[in-house]
């Protein structure tokens, strides 16, 4: 199936070890789209940035090792942006929120199927 | 030069231990061509076989043979074979000779040395669009992963960049969440690719898109090219 409507693009841009209630904000945000039902979220871990505290992170070759950048990038249509982004203001202590306006187009196979 | 059109394919069957003046055949036989200016010929090597004298050829671990067959191939204008057919005869000595009639399609052409050619479809400025591809890691696209195919469909194409970023959480469609596991050799996660062009070329290759991507979301954005550098490639010409 396909679908095509405009929607808005977040960004979100934090560090590896940020913390929400003891959890990792990533998790966080993640679980919080979830319960939205936003259709679509994904989180990447860059392998090297600096953000608002101006001090530079790093990914390491070894995978267990945190303080790499992070980058949230969620997709849903404007009104279901428009409730994630309170949940973002109280969530993200320390990081930058980014939105853009992007055109989308959805391919889900049919509802039968998807449920494995 | 060999031109399109009616030619003549010879082909010569010799055993690898053939020699004459010590030589190996096949590669006097190349010498002969090469220098009464045959346009081209190549020699392969067989990896079993038999001939004339019904002895089995083959390059078996066990008995290394140095008598494998080979097998010199060249396409040639009818004249030219004609002239050099005698001295061939003689040259393959046991070996077998076999000519048929064939097509030229389209000739070989002699490559120009190499030059510098600036990626001239690539150029792009200003206004453009960013696609970003949603997809699973594990979907696949006639046994190839699916975000692969799609770099090289869009390389085909000439999609001016892709780059394929692999997700360390997330979900899509089915709300599955897809986790990478550190320490863990088969990654099953999301990935996103994002590749910018013009509009124009995006929107082309979207019905290509349409057919790849069972699941997943493609998302257009606005994007102004700032800057765009790239490296003269070192191309061998063809024409």
């Amino acid at each position: 199936m396909k679908e095509q409507f405009p929607a808005r693009m977040v960004r979100i841009h934090f560090g590896e070890d940020d913390r929400w209630h003891g959890k990792p904000l990533h998790e966080a945000i993640l679980a919080k789209c979830m319960e939205l039902g936003i259709t679509e979220a994904i989180v990447f871990r860059g392998i090297e940035g600096y953000g608002s505290g101006s001090r530079i992170r790093h990914s390491s070759h070894w995978p267990l090792t945190k303080d790499a950048p992070i980058q949230l990038s969620i997709v849903d249509t404007e009104e279901q942006i428009a409730r994630l982004i309170p949940c973002l203001d109280a969530m993200v202590e320390e990081g930058l929120v980014a939105t853009s306006t992007v055109e989308v187009i959805r391919y889900s196979r049919s509802a039968g199927k998807s449920e494995e | 030069m060999l031109n399109a059109g009616k030619a003549m394919k010879v082909t010569i069957y010799l055993s690898d231990g053939a020699t004459r003046h010590g030589v190996p055949v096949y590669s006097s036989i190349l010498d002969f061509l090469f220098y009464r200016g045959v346009a081209g010929a190549t020699v392969t090597k067989g990896v079993a076989g038999f001939g004339a004298d019904h002895h089995m050829h083959s390059a078996n671990m066990v008995e290394i043979s140095d008598r494998l067959p080979i097998k010199i191939e060249f396409i040639e204008t009818r004249e030219k074979i004609d002239a050099i057919l005698g001295k061939l005869e003689e040259l393959a000595g046991t070996g077998l000779i076999e000519m048929q009639e064939t097509t030229v399609i389209k000739p070989a052409q002699v490559s120009k040395p190499k030059q510098f050619i600036p990626p001239t479809h690539l150029k792009i400025e200003g206004k453009a669009q960013m696609m970003r591809i949603y997809v699973s890691e594990e979907d696949r696209w006639k046994d190839k992963p699916l975000h692969e195919a799609l770099v090289a469909a869009m390389r085909a194409n000439d999609i001016a960049g892709v780059t394929v970023y692999r997700g360390i959480l997330g979900y899509g469609a089915h709300r599955r969440v897809h986790k990478d596991k550190p320490l863990h050799a088969n990654h099953h996660g999301s990935v996103m690719l994002s590749a910018i062009d013009t509009e124009e070329k995006l929107r082309a290759f979207l019905p290509l898109v349409d057919q790849m991507v069972a699941e997943g979301l493609v998302v257009f954005s606005d994007v102004d090219i700032v800057k765009y550098a790239y490296r003269a490639l070192e191309v061998e010409a063809t024409s």
